[in-house]
């Protein structure tokens, strides 16, 4: 975050849970804006959802899950208050008046139910700008239905077209969908925030995550009116070949190569050592190798078998060739790319001392204008005394009340269940 | 509703489907986006099958078709001094310009941000490309399957735990590649807004795909373990793909109030599945077959649609696994009106995506011009605009730089 952000002065209160929303949100408070996570006492998965320092949650386990520091409170605040509870909802009316956005991620109908619909808050305050990422939107038959990041990736089309050749259908992600879906969210309460600055006015924004993921595959939808069907091709393609994953020397190690032309493909063959199978016929055109790929794949294997898939790919980039190692989580925090560019974040959170410096994936993106890092990540209900004092212009005795009456919480209940 | 972004232009100077993807994704909301092919041959895309109606045509690919819609198209060689020039005169009158050439190479024609920059000092340039502009792998070759792979993605996500990796379909690297850019160029403009100084992003394509799994990096860190695909083998209930009369549906144990395998006995008129061994997910796992035995002759009676609204009746949670026909002709996004059709001269009447959000109960999809045709507003751009006349359009055409 910059030394002054650009959202600096932009309020934001988010009825968040689980993942596709607070990714959103996320990106708001790297870029400067208060972002008030509201939580529930009631409803705590998000902080038990781990990951915990070697898979065990620890005594202060609220605080120490790895998914908020990444995406559920990092420079976020926090609220710990029951909104349903009548002096929870006329607190967060209060709120409303100081704030420029409110998103929730709760089904349809569930604001409305609480009195915290599009036209309500705008009644209190027109600047407002309302989103609710849902999985299927506020209008149409399916609106009633619950969801997973999963179940959308097969509604939309995505997990269909997914599969290994010749190979049923298979889920692309289990949360691909939210995070492109808070990828969008980011976006469109951006281009909320860049219209409002224009007309001074709120609006209402409903985002779902089975449209978000039917714009993800485009051509198939074209392809789909016009009769073509597109068929799973695994890690094959459409007419490059060799275009595959292929296994490399040791445990589960592969490398993917890919060869887009006549030139790429002799000097593939010249990494290879020029073998005789190589200078087949079958082999010489980009036609015959395509039509003769399966062939083509299980010879280049039993190449790249015997060798070490960080070596052969550096070296195979060295000649121009596409090629990269199937890393896994363990190699990208070592990469010596990744560390140079800055990419990886170090980040030791005071909310949760015994867990010390972790290592976490930064922004895909860097602008010089707008840096952003994390600069802190909310406790449960860490924010309560700040929040309700400043924005709400409540006393002291007034949050003492609060607490006593179980509408705030600065810790789990004493009877909540360890994750 | 006029498009958010009706008051900006964007130049799209780009190779690939992330950056030409971003461009829509600012087209989509009005900006006016001005897509710069090199003549002759145009963006890539125009050439990669499948083609509509099966015709060969550039303008009838439909990655091509999806990815370039609300852009008004021209043709410059940027390698020629006169195209330098043209795209020069273009670049001053932009807003943003997304690129994505080898790291370097803009400069070298003189078409950097220091040297675009400093006649138009709010400009805000987007480099999308696949390993970023610095560090060892910035010179590196990319596509799609590759940034999967570099990024931790198909080690870790789609594949089944005992076979090599695969990847995920349609380029869903590039597209998040895009959707980063998008943030950025709006935070961007934002900024602008503030100081009336544009920026230079700089977009990794690897960097995404280590994003999109949306826990990769930290879950490893955390624990010391290796996010591993395979998380949908042999899990019935929570993972695989099941048939259906006219297709396929994917269970989830949600909603159920924590007694997934109650629920499903009785939705399924199944007593079997209250068989102990199935209790656990743990139990369930090992003993997935015999569970498959019991669940997926009783979903084969049902119609995906009747699945889906009985479901939600009841409070289960299932995901259709729609192909792409059935997304198309879906009820649901008939009534929502996602769908926006347009017509294109050479690939005729089509019903594209919507841009995955409403605004006040409307479609935010700024218009309905569809993909152009190669140099289809050259005149429109290059005479009606930077004054060439129709007979120096014809010169430079003749010199390829058209």
């Amino acid at each position: 975050m910059a030394e002054q952000g650009v959202l600096d002065g932009v309020r934001v209160l988010s009825l968040e849970q689980v993942h596709a929303l607070p990714w959103g949100t996320g990106f708001l408070a790297d870029l400067g804006a208060d972002v008030i996570r509201v939580e529930s006492p009631d409803h705590l998965q998000d902080r038990k959802a781990g990951p915990f320092p070697a898979g065990t949650a620890g005594e202060e386990w609220w605080n120490e899950a790895g998914n908020m520091v990444y995406y559920g409170a990092r420079n976020k605040r926090s609220l710990c208050m029951v909104v349903t509870h009548l002096r929870g909802k006329e607190v967060f009316l209060k709120l409303v008046e100081k704030a420029d956005i409110v998103t929730d991620n709760f089904r349809p109908g569930t604001m409305q139910r609480f009195g915290f619909d599009h036209d309500s808050l705008s009644a209190i305050n027109p600047r407002i700008i309302t989103l609710s990422s849902t999985a299927y939107g506020y209008t149409g038959p399916w609106r009633r239905a619950g969801s997973r990041a999963r179940t959308v990736d097969a509604a939309c089309g995505l997990s269909y077209l997914t599969g290994y050749e010749g190979g049923p259908s298979q889920r692309a992600s289990p949360n691909y969908m939210d995070h492109s879906v808070g990828n969008n969210v980011a976006y469109a309460l951006l281009l909320a925030l860049y219209q409002r600055n224009r007309t001074g006015k709120g609006m209402r924004v409903d985002l779902t995550m089975l449209e978000t993921g039917v714009s993800a595959v485009g051509p198939a939808i074209l392809e789909a009116q016009r009769g073509i069907t597109r068929e799973r091709l695994g890690c094959a393609h459409w007419w490059k070949a060799p275009h595959n994953v292929y296994p490399a020397r040791g445990d589960d190690r592969w490398i993917v190569i890919v060869v887009s032309s006549d030139a790429e493909w002799e000097a593939l063959k010249g990494a290879m050592g020029r073998p005789q199978w190589a200078e087949e016929a079958k082999f010489a055109t980009a036609l015959a190798r395509w039509r003769n790929r399966h062939e083509l794949d299980e010879l280049i294997g039993n190449w790249t078998s015997q060798h070490d898939d960080l070596e052969l790919a550096q070296r195979l980039q060295g000649l121009g060739i596409a090629a990269g190692s199937a890393m896994a989580a363990e190699d990208l925090v070592h990469d010596s790319h990744l560390r140079e560019r800055g990419y990886l974040w170090e980040f030791s959170n005071p909310q949760a001392p015994a867990v010390g410096s972790r290592v976490f994936a930064g922004r895909p993106y860097k602008d010089p204008g707008n840096p952003m890092s994390i600069e802190k990540v909310a406790g449960l209900g860490q924010d309560n005394d700040a929040i309700l004092a400043e924005l709400a212009g409540l006393s002291p005795a007034e949050i003492g009340e609060l607490e006593s009456e179980g509408v705030v919480y600065g810790a789990p209940r004493p009877d909540e269940a360890r994750p | 509703m006029p498009g958010i972004l009706s008051e900006l232009r964007v130049l799209e100077l780009t190779h690939r489907p992330s950056g030409a993807y971003c461009a829509k994704l600012l087209a989509d909301q009005g900006a006016d986006t001005i897509k710069v092919e090199p003549p002759g041959w145009g963006d890539q895309a125009r050439h990669e099958p499948p083609f509509i109606d099966e015709v060969p045509d550039p303008d009838r690919g439909t990655s091509y078709l999806a990815f370039n819609t609300n852009k008004r198209g021209i043709t410059l060689d940027v390698e020629q001094a006169d195209g330098r020039e043209l795209f020069q005169r273009l670049a001053a009158t932009a807003d943003i310009i997304v690129e994505s050439f080898p790291p370097g190479k803009l400069a070298e024609l003189g078409l950097g941000y220091e040297q675009l920059s400093q006649s138009n000092p709010g400009l805000i340039l987007v480099s999308i490309t696949y390993f970023g502009q610095d560090g060892p792998y910035a010179g590196y070759q990319g596509d799609d399957l590759v940034a999967q792979a570099m990024g931790g993605y198909l080690y870790a996500v789609t594949g089944s735990a005992s076979k090599p990796p695969m990847g995920t379909a349609l380029q869903q690297m590039e597209i998040t590649a895009a959707r980063n850019g998008a943030v950025a160029v709006m935070a961007a403009l934002l900024r602008r807004e503030q100081s009336g100084k544009g920026t230079h992003i700089d977009v990794s394509t690897m960097e995404a795909a280590v994003s999109t799994p949306s826990g990769l990096i930290h879950p490893y860190t955390y624990t010391g373990r290796n996010p591993h695909r395979g998380g949908s083998d042999g899990n019935v209930m929570d993972g695989m793909h099941l048939p259906t009369l006219d297709g396929e549906v994917t269970l989830t144990t949600a909603g159920t109030g924590g007694r997934p395998m109650e629920a499903w006995a009785e939705f399924l008129e199944e007593p079997g599945l209250l068989d102990s061994r199935f209790a656990s997910r743990a139990g369930r796992m090992e003993h997935w077959e015999e569970l498959h035995g019991l669940v997926a002759p009783k979903l084969a009676q049902w119609t995906n649609l009747d699945l889906m609204r009985e479901t939600m009746a009841r409070g289960l949670v299932v995901g259709l696994v729609q192909t792409p026909q059935q997304v198309v002709e879906s009820p649901h996004l008939e009534e929502r009106g996602f769908f926006v059709e347009m017509d294109h001269a050479g690939a005729g009447t089509l019903q594209y995506p919507g841009s995955g959000f409403f605004i006040d109960g409307e479609n935010a999809m700024a218009s309905a011009r569809s993909a152009p045709r190669l140099g289809e507003h050259n005149v429109e751009v290059l005479c009606g605009e930077l004054g060439l006349t129709v007979r120096e359009l014809g010169l430079l055409r003749a010199a390829r730089v058209i």
